[in-house]
């Protein structure tokens, strides 16, 4: 598949990047590891003038340790950040999610900061633009309408990032840097909700911090997959545990991740927790396995990483 | 349109060469260099069939632009023989009926010299794991990872 004709531009700043995008008006992508952006790029599903590459900004690809926690660069592969001590120590849930993200080689060249910005998905969207015409343009590319459910209001695309969720679990916030100055956000405010532009980012900015704390935590990933390997979640769960203590975030449905939060761990409170994801899940027709079956997955991963966990006692 | 210089070491050889800005390393490698063992099949990183090493790492080239790789030191099937012998794993895969159709093997191949190269026993869970950042539509995967136990026995 030929890409579509752009500009490459290197930048070796993060002013440098920031004045490159509005050199092009904003019609530019940043590129970093590029395993999601060259595919769209592919498909044509945006066209823009320029990519910026920003894998050559010195700092972004370091992971380091300040005041209690761990601060990752946006252009760590997934690989380096799984192989990670303090990951692995500490972070269970994520080391989880990390190595159960796509295969080995896609981990060596993918990004956490693309990781968590990857774009939804759904089965009606990420097609050649032939077959997008034939069909007719939906909401997320430009259209009028939802091509999955007539008559819905906003796009239902997929979020499907394996890492967000887990990330989510153990509290941790985004740098993110643009053109009007720096912020720095918990990540469940990346999500707008609305799958059309899911990420509340605003123009040129891009990530250049996640700052995880620091704090020795239980934690477990599960993933609902059809082939085992090179797979998006087609319901991903992820539990992070500390003391009385719990975080459950539900990936794969919908446009962003739903957030849970357990006060007190136990069996009762596990089920109510598992039978509330299961309500508020609302799949629909735009993965490869039924939306009935992804919706009862819910419930059986959230209960399943929970016994895994030995949580509530119900190991 | 512009093009973009961009000095590459591939097999061992400097090459300097203009691109376009959106060239895919795949399609320099193939087009440009003629090493057509790197092969084009799914296009959008799913399948594995056009891994090469870059910088010793496993990656996909269909999705790498070659004006990201300048000054990178690239190896592709065709630079693992030495002289007129072939790589272990070259040899293990043919010992081992690995290849039906032979479209995925290359990618294959180098996936799994990634692995020995990073880990040079592996047991065959960890095998098993990392060929499976690759599809075989034929569907021999057993004798490929037989092939690779073979090959990690064997000093390269």
């Amino acid at each position: 598949m030929i890409l579509p004709r752009f500009e490459y531009k290197k930048a070796r700043t993060i002013e440098e990047a920031l004045e490159l995008y509005s050199r092009y008006n904003g019609e530019a992508f940043y590129l970093a590891g590029g395993t999601d952006l060259i595919p769209l790029l592919k498909l044509r599903l945006f066209n823009p003038r320029a990519v910026i590459d920003i894998k050559g900004i010195q700092g972004l690809r370091a992971i380091s340790k300040k005041a209690g926690s761990l601060i990752v660069g946006p252009n760590v592969t997934l690989y380096e950040l799984k192989d990670n001590l303090e990951v692995r120590g500490y972070l269970p849930c994520l080391s989880e999610s990390l190595d159960a993200t796509s295969c080995e080689t896609l981990q060596m060249r993918g990004t956490i900061g693309g990781n968590i910005l990857q774009n939804t998905r759904c089965l009606q969207y990420n097609k050649s633009l032939e077959w997008r015409t034939a069909r007719g343009f939906c909401y997320k590319m430009g259209g009028e309408t939802c091509n999955v459910v007539p008559g819905v209001r906003s796009c239902l695309s997929n979020y499907c990032g394996d890492n967000a969720p887990a990330l989510m679990t153990v509290d941790a916030k985004v740098r993110l840097v643009g053109p009007e100055g720096e912020r720095t956000v918990k990540i469940e405010k990346l999500f707008s909700g609305d799958g059309k532009i899911p990420f509340n980012v605003k123009k040129g900015e891009f990530i250049t911090e996640i700052i995880i704390p620091l704090k020795k935590t239980d934690g477990a990933y599960e993933k609902l997959t059809v082939r085992g390997s090179i797979d998006y979640p087609l319901v991903g769960v992820a539990v992070t545990a500390k003391d009385d203590y719990a975080r459950i975030a539900v990936t794969g449905i919908g446009p962003s991740p739903r957030l849970y939060e357990l006060k007190k761990i136990n069996v009762k409170a596990i089920n109510d927790i598992a039978d509330k994801a299961y309500e508020d899940a609302r799949p629909v027709l735009n993965a490869v396995l039924t939306p009935a079956y992804r919706k009862k997955m819910v419930r059986v991963l959230i209960k399943k990483a929970c016994n895994r966990l030995g949580l509530g006692g119900s190991k | 349109m512009k093009t973009v210089r961009v000095t590459l070491e591939v097999n061992n050889e400097k090459i300097r060469l203009e691109v376009k800005p959106y060239e895919t390393l795949l399609e320099t490698l193939r087009e440009r260099l003629s090493l057509t063992g790197a092969k084009e099949a799914c296009s959008l990183g799913s399948c594995g069939a056009c891994t090469i090493l870059l910088n010793g790492t496993p990656v996909r080239s269909c999705l790498i632009l070659t004006p990201e790789v300048d000054g990178a030191s690239i190896t592709t099937i065709e630079g693992l023989q030495k002289g007129d012998k072939l790589h272990p794993l070259q040899e293990a895969f043919m010992e081992k009926g690995a290849v039906q159709c032979g479209f995925c093997t290359s990618g294959m191949i180098i996936t799994a010299k990634g692995l020995l190269d990073r880990n040079s026993k592996p047991d065959k869970k960890a095998i098993i794991k990392t060929m499976s950042s690759n599809i075989c539509r034929c569907t021999g995967y057993k004798k490929i990872v037989e092939a690779v136990e073979e090959a990690s026995r064997r000093p390269e």
